[in-house]
């Protein structure tokens, strides 16, 4: 619906500003990179992003400066002139993306980018992704795998069966739901005068040992982590670890989703 | 449209960096255009040798034998006299002679009787217009016989003596029966084999750039490239204008080749070049029509090269690019006037017999169009629900 491939059922949709419905030029705010690769394999790489940046009224000298432009941002200067069907995987992604950036898109449509990419592509994409949204570019990402999501989100939305069920930022989500920290505190020296010790401390909901550490629940486990140090040298422990384990964003997909297999 | 221009000139690079639309567009209507130039030759002029066989030996045989001896029909026949029946079946059946007439015993004697008999014409499966002229002869021949014996019968019916009866035969047989339907041509030149299947052949292959086009749509489609395109600012109308326009430009191209090589190396008459040009740019925007109706139509790609085939030959053969429509029914002859192509082969059958220039097209260009115009119209209806499906 943003990218104007679906007419919406309701609602309006704004972009920098500017209502979508029924103005074409709002299009041209807005830089698309497929799931699937939509390039021409029977064109070069230059033959296809001029192609499209002439459908972003691009031309001239500014369509041959975003072209080059493009190319540098994904690292594919040196195969402009090759045929798309002569790239690897992660090349030909790369591409897609640089055909969503020609007109300096004010947002920035990434529909799961990473999907079938080799690890070096992978970082290279989200790289860019971050430095996007440093630069004041606003990137609407989709993906599945959570932890792209944590890496390079803001805000997260957690759509389900076609409804946005959850909306906002990774703390946010988290502390909706009510997930806790786990912190897991290895030491030598009697654990269960190190767990008692911790119970103590606002925050700590709970302190159990086993394999040889001891493991809490808690609130905002950074923020009480000194007062956990703190009983733990009033305890007499001497600490060899200490590991903070903050709830994820699968745990929250899933405890929002559910586990069944979808279809 | 600017869009459209820019998809046009992108889909324009790709089929000509594809081999196939240099065969298809240039080599192939020419080696055809050529093979069929060699097939063919000679079919402009035609002759044939026709077997008598006179069992009779009466007057009217020999009065057979010497119409046949008749100048005008030395040019087209030449009689080979056989001595029965049965070796001019043989001789036809050995093609010897394309086909025979016989005439009976007793045949000169019938026709003063009242049953006359009948003069017996031998053809061949293979040879049917050698047998058809010489039907044809035996029906002339035979009226002319009947109206020799109706005036007589006249004459005498109204007093004549009977002792006069030689004599009026005679009288008679002196007249002729006027021509009835003579058979001329309008133009100033003759039809050419050439001459009709250069642009017939170059039409055909035109034809076939609908369904190039139409399945690299949906080749683009499956590519996601639509997508990718709706999602810049185009309009769904100009991503089908721009893909049916890509057929104008390459098939502009192959017409206007293919007319100049056929006109300077087969000697193929194309007409004035301006009304040709003409002629052959209203057919290249029906093409275009029908390649973005055939778009808006299909909904998958083997639906597209379906329907695309459907409308290939179908048009092929119902206007006339295969067969001299002159020489087709007259509900054929109808049909092809709802044929872009049908009333292109009529302009340029009329531009290379009657000759002329602009006027000469006029009414074949106006056809073509308001042909354009209505699977243009259906094109533009469809559009959006074909680039949004």
């Amino acid at each position: 619906m943003v990218c104007g491939l679906l007419e919406p059922d309701g609602g309006t949709i704004t972009i920098g500003g500017r209502p979508a419905a029924g103005d074409l030029s709002v299009k041209s705010l807005v830089g698309y990179m497929p799931q699937d690769v939509a390039l021409y394999p029977d064109l070069t790489a230059r033959e296809n992003l001029a192609f499209l940046g002439r459908l972003y009224r691009l031309h001239g000298a500014l369509l041959e400066e975003r072209v080059s432009e493009a190319f540098e941002l994904t690292d594919l200067s040196d195969r402009a002139g090759d045929r798309v069907d002569s790239f690897s995987g992660g090349m030909k992604r790369r591409l897609n993306m640089a055909a969503g950036l020609l007109n300096h898109p004010v947002l920035l449509v990434l529909d799961e980018p990473t999907v079938g990419v080799d690890p070096q592509s992978r970082h290279a994409i989200l790289e860019r992704v971050q430095t996007f949204g440093r630069g004041g570019m606003a990137v609407l990402y989709t993906t599945h795998y959570m932890e792209e999501a944590e890496r390079v989100c803001d805000r997260v939305g957690i759509i389900d069966r076609g409804r946005l069920v959850a909306e906002g930022t990774r703390r946010e989500l988290v502390a909706r739901l009510g997930q806790r920290d786990r912190i897991e505190l290895g030491a030598a020296g009697d654990l269960e005068r190190l767990a008692a010790a911790v119970r103590t401390v606002p925050g700590v909901e709970s302190a159990d040992t086993a394999d040889h550490a001891v493991h809490l629940v808690a609130e905002d486990g950074r923020w009480i982590l000194p007062a956990i140090l703190e009983a733990a040298k009033r305890a007499e422990v001497v600490l060899n670890s200490v590991d903070v384990v903050e709830p994820d964003l699968e745990a929250v997909f899933l405890h929002l989703t559910g586990t069944a297999l979808r279809e | 449209m600017r869009n459209a221009l820019v998809i046009a000139h992108k889909d324009l690079r790709q089929r000509l960096r594809d081999r196939s639309a240099i065969v298809l567009g240039l080599v192939a209507p020419l080696a055809i255009a050529a093979l069929m130039s060699v097939a063919f030759k000679g079919s402009d002029t035609f002759h044939f040798t026709m077997g008598v066989v006179d069992v009779d030996r009466g007057p009217v045989a020999a009065g057979l034998l010497k119409a046949l001896d008749a100048p005008g029909l030395r040019q087209i026949v030449t009689v080979k006299t056989i001595a029965s029946k049965r070796s001019a079946a043989d001789a036809v059946r050995a093609k010897s002679v394309a086909a025979a007439l016989v005439v009976p015993a007793g045949f000169s004697a019938s026709i003063e009787g009242g049953d006359p008999l009948s003069l017996v014409t031998l053809t061949s499966v293979n040879q049917t217009v050698a047998g058809d002229i010489t039907s044809s002869i035996a029906t002339s021949f035979i009226a002319q016989l009947n109206a020799d014996r109706l005036s007589v019968a006249t004459a005498l019916a109204a007093g004549v003596p009977t002792s006069q009866s030689a004599h009026l035969e005679a009288l008679a047989a002196g007249f002729q029966i006027p021509e009835r339907a003579v058979q001329r041509s309008i133009g100033a030149h003759k039809l050419k084999t050439i001459s009709y299947y250069s642009p017939g052949m170059a039409i055909f292959f035109l034809l076939f750039t609908i369904s190039f086009t139409a399945r690299s749509f949906f080749v683009d489609r499956a590519q996601g490239m639509i997508e990718r395109i709706r999602a810049a600012p185009v309009r769904p109308l100009e991503i089908l204008a721009g893909k049916a326009m890509s057929v104008l430009v390459y098939g502009v191209a192959s017409l206007g080749t293919v007319a100049v090589i056929t006109s300077a190396a087969f000697g193929a008459n194309w007409g004035a070049p301006a009304a040709a040009a003409l002629l052959g740019l209203a057919m290249v925007v029906a093409v275009v029509c029908v390649t973005a109706l055939v778009m808006c139509i299909a909904r998958t790609q083997r639906q597209a090269e379906g329907i695309s085939s459907i409308a290939v030959f179908g048009l092929a053969l119902l206007g006339g690019n295969f067969i001299f429509l002159s020489s087709s029914p007259p509900v054929m002859r109808t049909v092809a006037l709802f044929t872009p192509n049908g009333w292109a082969m009529r302009g340029f059958t009329d531009l290379s017999t009657i000759g002329g220039g602009l006027g000469t097209v006029a009414e074949p260009v106006l056809a073509i169009l308001a042909f354009s115009v209505v699977a243009g119209s259906a094109a533009a209806l469809l559009a959006r629900r074909a680039v949004a499906a």
